[in-house]
């Protein structure tokens, strides 16, 4: 036998069945393998290049909102105007209307553009002050109520522009649209330009547009974020305060406590459901129960949350209750071994460990709450809400609205200028989601236990 | 194996700890413990043998109640614990395993500090007064379970860093810190190496001087190792209880016969 592999060993021939040959099979099996990583890569392309496309789009319309255009000229506090009593009374002064701040605005406006010597021909005295923001004598008017001092002396102002002057800074207008555009005249703008070239008109950051209430359409420079803000932040305060107690109770309850019978088994199912039901169907529920029967007051951030706590309870029961399934029953066995009674077992082991899941689980429905918008469009909560909801405690029952309800409210407005806010307030709501995200990831690590 | 030296071993019966007459256990429909009549003896290591599925762990569970936990386990018949029924209506099962502590087949440390893991048990039961007992019985109980010399200096280390034998050690200091009168163990060494495994026996051995132990094992030699008296389950049944020394040489039962020597099992 050994001496009959000394000749045929010197050339390797293929047998059959030789492993340094694929086999047909093996063959078929390696393409179907390398066909379903193409799919695979593709489907994973496809999503991120859609979600490329979405964050480009909305971060190109919407980071603009960001900056406003503004004039910066000295403006006198004309006493004559403001405090015709003279005794700087604050409830004196209030009785002067926003028509009085306009005149020492627009008075101030003039004289800063002939002081500086920039040419207004072709425009007429009210297209020079048309360039100024409606809002922009209302702010004055705060400005000089909450420091009556400043009265009699001359300010910096920093003044609001037209949103067409806006949306010339940032591309929006030009002056072909603004041949046809009723609202702003190519003279108007080129005087913006000029105003541009002395420094006068300038874009800093926006900071009214998350500070500020929401605007009539006329004026959408002024247009913020403000009750928004507040709304969504208390309606994510109750939905925290009445969701994870009910929700991890509920899940402790039926995990360990309850028997398993008929009635858990149409609870599970009942709760499994009550998850996947559209959540209009939930603004339908909140306005029957809450406006209608308890009469609650609508459009509150308090009925909002409390129908969308109605929403995110089963995603947060069914969320804790796989944590919880998940500890692994040793450690039930372990306490219940050295005499703990049930509830020690459930708050001292079971529940530290179900921890990280409870956490991610609750953060996780949280930010679907935030993105919520369908409920509270029922309940009202897309009403123009101008004045901020109070910062006591009854502040929950007035009238408020949200992130998502806004920018659905600002993207149904005529002018171009709210489709840029509306843009910018996803950006702002994006920024939030991704950090309760980012906060649950962190919690996780924080918490998770070795085993 | 020289399993001959255990008939040279002295057997002290100071009377029955635990008295089980007629015991039944049924999981649903399945019967799976049939007329079980057991003395476990105090001061004596009683080995539980027996196939897979025999029903021994069961009946070892039923001693302290752990299969209240399985809602569709039934237990009737009754289990004396010194004259007193485990399952009377009266008895809370909580208070039944302070004095019936447990060992498990996997060592199942809580992910808690060395020290938390054997104060837990004193603790919940507030059997010490202040720091300073507790530390005490701390240090008796990793004492007790010859495990005080390796982690003395790190009683602060987590539980879980430990390794298998030494978990497994942990586990039963844990179980001896409440100062049980019984303590049961499920196959405590499946998952331990031998060496672990002759810790453990050595424990279970110098253990038998303070309480009752009761130990459910595969092995048959662990069993003529550690034990005094052994009991053979097949399929539910009490086969044979005895002496130790008399069950692996002397069988009564062709079951139990054919068992030790391997052909069934």
């Amino acid at each position: 036998m050994t001496d009959m592999s000394a000749g045929s060993a010197a050339i390797p021939r293929a047998k059959k069945n030789s492993i340094l040959v694929a086999s047909d099979n093996m063959r078929r099996r390696n393409a179907a393998e390398a066909r379903f990583k193409i799919y695979g890569l593709a489907a994973i392309a496809v999503s991120m290049v859609t979600l490329a496309f979405m964050l480009v789009t909305i971060l190109n319309d919407g980071l603009s909102s960001f900056k406003q255009a503004r004039y910066s000229f000295p403006v006198s506090l004309t006493a004559a105007v403001l405090d015709p009593s003279g005794d700087r009374n604050r409830d004196e002064m209030a009785k002067v209307t926003t028509v009085g701040y306009a005149k020492v605005l627009i008075a101030a406006f003039k004289a800063e553009i002939e002081a500086r010597g920039i040419s207004t021909e072709g425009l007429s005295d009210k297209d020079v002050s048309d360039m100024v923001s409606k809002d922009a004598p209302g702010e004055l008017r705060a400005t000089v109520l909450a420091n009556p001092a400043l009265v009699g002396t001359s300010i910096d102002g920093s003044i609001l522009a037209i949103g067409r002057v806006d949306g010339f800074i940032k591309g929006r207008v030009t002056m072909e649209t603004a041949v046809r555009d009723g609202n702003v005249s190519p003279e108007q703008l080129q005087l913006a330009e000029r105003l541009i070239e002395a420094g006068i008109l300038t874009s800093p950051f926006n900071w009214d547009f998350i500070t500020n209430s929401d605007a009539s359409d006329q004026r959408p420079e002024a247009a913020g974020l403000g009750v928004a803000l507040i709304g969504s932040a208390y309606m994510m305060l109750i939905v925290l305060i009445t969701c994870v107690p009910v929700g991890v109770a509920a899940s402790i309850y039926l995990e360990e406590f309850a028997p398993k019978n008929r009635w858990t088994d149409l609870i599970e199912v009942n709760i499994s459901n009550l998850a996947a039901v559209p959540s209009i169907v939930f603004g339908i529920l909140g306005l029957a129960v809450f406006i209608n029967f308890m009469g609650l007051p609508q459009s509150s951030s308090l009925v909002g949350a409390l129908v969308i706590s109605l929403m995110t309870l089963p995603t947060i029961i069914i969320a804790t209750r796989s944590a919880i399934r998940a500890v692994p029953p040793s450690i039930r066995d372990a306490a219940l071994g050295v005499g703990a009674s049930k509830m020690q077992m459930v708050f001292h082991h079971v529940l530290p460990l179900a921890m990280p899941g409870i956490l991610t689980g609750t953060i996780l429905g949280l930010a679907t709450a935030l993105g919520e918008t369908a409920p509270l469009l029922l309940i009202g909560m897309v009403a123009f809400v101008d004045e901020y909801p109070s910062a006591s405690l009854g502040g929950i029952l007035d009238p408020a609205t949200a992130l998502p309800v806004q920018v659905y409210g600002w993207a149904q407005r005529a002018d171009p200028a709210f489709i840029e806010r509306s843009n910018g307030a996803i950006i702002i709501l994006l920024i939030f989601l991704v950090i309760m995200n980012v906060a649950a990831i962190l919690l996780r690590r924080r918490f998770e236990r070795r085993w | 194996m020289n399993d001959m030296r255990t008939m040279e071993r002295i057997v002290s019966t100071e009377g029955n700890k635990i008295t089980a007459r007629n015991v039944q256990v049924y999981y649903g429909t399945s019967h799976a413990i049939k007329d079980v009549d057991v003395d476990i003896l105090d001061k004596t290591v009683t080995a539980f043998i027996g196939p897979s599925g025999c029903g021994k762990s069961t009946f070892l569970r039923c001693l302290n109640r752990m299969n209240d936990t399985i809602s569709v386990c039934k237990v009737t018949g009754n289990i004396l614990l010194e004259g007193e029924n485990i399952y009377d209506s009266r008895v809370d099962p909580v208070q039944l395993r302070a004095k019936v502590g447990m060992v498990f087949q996997k060592p199942n440390p809580f992910p808690k500090s060395i020290y938390e893991n054997v104060a837990y048990g004193p603790r919940i039961h507030g059997l010490t007064r202040n720091k300073a007992e507790l530390d005490a019985v701390v240090e008796s109980s990793l004492k007790k379970a010859a495990l005080w010399k390796e982690v003395k200096d790190r009683l602060a280390a987590p539980g879980t860093g430990l390794s298998g034998g030494q978990q497994q050690r942990l586990c039963i200091a844990r179980a001896i810190a409440t100062a049980p009168e019984v303590l049961l163990m499920d196959e405590p060494c499946s998952a331990l190496d031998p060496i672990a495994t002759a810790q453990v026996e050595e424990l279970i051995d110098d253990l038998r001087s303070q309480f009752a132990v009761v130990i459910v094992t595969h092995s048959m030699q662990q069993a003529a190792r550690v034990s005094q008296r052994t009991a053979f389950f097949h399929l539910g049944n009490l086969v044979e209880y005895g002496e130790t020394g008399q069950i692996f040489t002397n069988p009564k039962d062709p079951r139990t016969e054919s068992y030790i020597s391997g052909r069934i099992g």
